[in-house]
């Protein structure tokens, strides 16, 4: 590999990644979400970005370790919890009990960061609201995540937060999956279509992850810390494209149409002789090659789709659908790509926008050489739970680069390190503490 | 809302109030960036930036700009623009700038002399080869910030040539393989979710980058692909491959982390149903029909199906909340756009844009208390902002530009819907 490329791996190759520095060494999250995922995704960004976190769960372990599916469980722990149980302190705590909630409290103010999924009604309960908290740690970052938020007409409704529910909300399965037929009852797939992973629950985690972030970048230029409300419904919604736009603009709400697109055409998943692949070629000069590659250019003049308007007429797209399918049912998803490639290498600028990826299922993904060179997957041995197969951060960085550095730990692996190490606390006194309950 | 409200929702009615936020500071205020980008990645990436406060100058190829300008749904412009560039364009300053000929790389790099981050998703490469990447940028500011997003990454086997799109990362990373039914094809998101995530993950980089920068004063390279971004998001697909050798199967509208919890059919609509735990099981149990606690497990996929089937979705949502599971309708654009929770949240709020007047947008999910971020203008045309940034910021002259303009290194809007300002509002 030369030049810039060469240049770039070697800054950034993730095996060099541990001797370098780590972009928020010296913050501390304290992370509270007992059986929330987003919120562990949240703490696992900034953790992976190198801040100290100290996740709490109740005495007998999160709820969230016991959710397993397909009932598989490592020591007992289900795999959502430990594929995002990394670079992280494990401790625990029974919030329930008056010495829990104090050592909680100790914790709070030695934190830079709280990410909490517990409700503020809870939260004050334990006096850990974010008001109690700020009147102490002025430079707090407070970060609750929830369904709806924590203000606003509907911030009250009896939810217990889930992936599930900030999907629906989020107008994300409203437009994916397929529109009813015209004939007969719908079928059960012919419906809002959940998106298969947590994508909800994640991108929750994600949007919180940033807002600390834009809050730690505001107290490193004025001191003043503050409290971030987010809504898990609300963080894919910002994702559901121009469905605010067009309403206002054009009075339009956008519908499902399979694995059509309103905007742009062809950009859907074709069949090929190996299962399906993705194509995309939807400005005019990208239409043409692709008329080109499929050996059809008079298609490019043809009035159903000779303009980006024609092309996203739905009856066009079905039929212009039909026309790719019967060049490339004959072909793999790896000869389209060579096809693509071919052409598109002799054409510049926008004629070369012909874009094609096979659409993998997982343990294709993990047969890919640019992943595995890229080291994007892991399998590191952790202690209890043994060989993990885990996604790797995915930025690749040349100064500080994120990085995973230990795995998951069974509930209060951490707790003598933490409460004797960070708290200070006295042998005596954690002695007293655990025989009283409180951890 | 309880009678008598907490501390935290009394604090929180004030201190997120919409109204508020435009007398408050803004948290990226002083971080200036620069965007070579187009369609969605990229400029996505700048937009989370730019909420936020930070200056972005969108940097676009004259006369026609961002190709994305162009993506129109149903081919559909209002006021000369696309509502699907609206919604990825807010806050920024536009400038025509043309990057090949030596004057216009020159002008790039003054730019970059200025500016914190550079955003680019020009095909792997690219940038470095026209002599502005980052190695040439980092000559002229050690400083700088220099987000490279792409699809497949900026080093390793596939990185030369092959260009990518959101439904690229969404096919190829196994996304798609997991979503929809088992008797049916892989579906695609409808949404072009493959670039708002991994634009949200470029944007976090580039905040904790600046966050690296604030102790020692050097910049660096974050070589991003989006295919890495939506492999990230597979929870626990990865390391159920690991164990057991097998594809993690699609399971249609319920989740089989906690079933029965999922989407359901009801008469007028659909309805999320959830339930985290036993907790929650129970008294859905009981409302689809159990009388004894032991028969937990008749809360079938199949009958709570047929419960929601025989009720509108508000009555799911009331019997969940009177019973103890959680419920909640599945939402469109419509009724977003009127929802009276998201308008009293900013979620979804009104721009007055001096150039297309009101604007309705999708504000900020994350609500900050003290730095709130905030919609403040709308997407413009190519160029728009030529004279604020060439002359303002580096101090060139009315004739300077000019003379750039007629040998095209600098430009404005082609006469085409999508890139060119309403009719008759034209300077």
């Amino acid at each position: 590999m030369s030049g810039f490329a060469g240049w770039v791996r070697e800054a950034t190759e993730p095996s060099a990644a541990a001797g370098k520095p780590e972009a928020l060494e010296g913050v501390r999250v304290l992370e509270f979400c007992p059986g929330h995922f987003g919120g562990m995704v949240a703490a696992s960004i900034l953790a992976e970005f190198g801040a100290e976190t100290i996740k709490v769960e109740p005495p007998a372990g999160d709820p969230l370790r016991l959710v397993a599916p397909e009932e598989i469980q490592v020591a007992g722990t289900g795999l959502p919890f430990l594929s995002e149980a990394r670079n992280r302190r494990f401790v625990t705590l029974d919030a329930d009990h008056s010495d829990g909630r104090g050592l909680f409290r100790r914790l709070a103010l030695s934190a830079d960061v709280i990410i909490t999924t517990e409700s503020p009604e809870r939260m004050e309960a334990m006096e850990c609201g974010y008001p109690s908290l700020r009147e102490e740690r002025p430079g707090i970052v407070y970060l609750s995540l929830s369904t709806y938020g924590a203000f606003g007409p509907d911030a009250a409704r009896p939810v217990r937060d889930s992936d599930i529910l900030c999907q629906a909300l989020s107008g994300a399965p409203y437009i994916v999956g397929e529109p009813e037929g015209k004939d007969g009852p719908p079928l059960p797939h012919q419906a809002p279509t959940r998106l298969g992973n947590w994508h909800g629950a994640f991108v929750q985690g994600l949007w919180g992850a940033y807002g600390v972030l834009a809050a730690l970048h505001c107290r490193a230029e004025t001191g003043i810390g503050q409290a971030v409300d987010l809504s898990g419904a609300e963080s894919l919604m910002m994702f559901a494209d121009y469905n605010i736009t067009w309403m206002h603009t054009g009075g339009k709400a956008r519908e499902r149409v399979g694995n059509f697109d309103p905007a742009v055409f062809p950009y859907t998943y074709i069949r090929c002789r190996d299962g399906y692949t993705f194509i995309a070629a939807y400005n005019d000069e990208a239409f043409d090659s692709l008329m080109h590659i499929i050996g059809r250019p008079e298609l490019s003049r043809d009035p159903r789709f000779s303009t980006p308007k024609n092309r996203v007429a739905l009856g066009n797209e079905r039929e212009l659908l039909e026309i790719i399918e019967k060049w490339s049912g004959d072909l793999t998803a790896d000869e389209i790509l060579v096809a693509v490639e071919e052409y598109t290498s002799k054409r510049g600028g926008p004629a070369a926008a012909v874009v094609t990826g096979r659409v993998n299922r997982p343990l294709e993904t993990l047969a890919e050489e640019n992943w595995r060179e890229r080291g994007c997957f892991l399998r590191p041995r952790v202690p209890v739970y043994g060989e993990l197969l885990l996604a790797a951060p995915p930025w690749k960085m040349s100064g500080t680069p994120a990085r995973w550095k230990s795995g998951c730990r069974p509930p209060g692996s951490d707790n003598r390190d933490v409460y004797l190490g960070i708290l200070g606390m006295s042998e005596e006194e954690y002695r007293r503490l655990a025989e009283a309950g409180a951890f | 809302m309880p009678s008598d409200p907490g501390p935290f929702r009394v604090f929180a009615g004030r201190a997120f109030d919409p109204a508020a936020i435009p007398g408050k500071p803004e948290a990226l205020d002083g971080v200036r960036v620069l965007e070579v980008a187009t369609r969605i990645f990229g400029p996505a990436t700048a937009d989370y930036l730019g909420l936020f406060g930070a200056e972005v100058i969108k940097v676009e190829m004259p006369p026609r700009g961002d190709l994305m300008r162009y993506v129109a749904p149903e081919g559909f412009f209002w006021k000369e623009v696309s509502p699907a560039f609206l919604s990825l364009n807010r806050n920024k300053l536009h400038v025509g700038l043309d990057l090949h000929p030596a004057e216009g790389k020159e002008l790039f790099l003054r730019l970059a002399e200025r500016s914190d981050v550079v955003v680019e998703n020009l095909r792997a490469g690219t940038m470095d080869a026209w002599g502005v990447g980052y190695l040439q940028l980092r000559e002229r500011n050690p400083g700088i910030v220099y987000a490279a997003n792409s699809g497949f990454g900026q080093w390793g086997p596939y990185s030369a040539g092959r260009a990518s799109y959101d439904a690229t990362a969404q096919a190829v990373s196994g996304f798609s393989a997991v979503t929809g039914f088992p008797d049916q094809p892989p579906m695609k998101a409808g949404f072009w979710v493959g670039d708002y995530t991994a634009a949200l993950m470029s944007a976090t980089a580039i905040l904790a980058a600046l966050a690296a920068r604030r102790k020692t004063g050097e910049g660096q390279m974050i070589d991003l692909s989006q295919a890495e971004a939506m492999i990230r998001t597979l929870d626990w697909t990865w390391p159920y491959a690991g164990l057991t050798g097998k594809d993690r199967a699609r399971h249609g509208n319920v989740d089989p982390s906690y079933p029965p919890s999922g989407i359901y059919r009801c008469r007028d609509g659909f309805v999320a149903v959830s339930v985290r735990d036993e907790d929650e099981l129970i008294p859905l149990a009981h409302a689809v029909g159990a009388t004894d606690p032991e028969e937990i497990r008749i809360a079938t996929p199949k009958l709570v199906g047929a419960f929601c089937a025989t009720r509108r979705v508000d009555e799911v949502v009331r019997v969940a909340e009177d019973a103890g599971f959680s419920a909640a309708p599945v939402r469109g654009g419509k009724e977003h756009y009127q929802d009276p929770h998201l308008r009293a949240r900013g979620t979804v709020c009104s721009v007055d844009d001096p150039l297309y007047g009101c604007v309705d947008e999708y504000g900020p999910a994350p609500k900050l208390s003290e730095s709130p971020g905030r919609v403040k203008w709308s997407a413009k045309p190519v160029g728009w902002h030529n004279e604020r940034v060439f002359g303002d910021l580096l101090g060139m002259t009315a004739g300077e530009m000019e003379a750039l303009a007629l040998k095209k290194v600098i430009g404005k809007w082609a006469d085409l819907p999508g890139a060119r300002p309403p009719k008759g509002s034209a300077p």
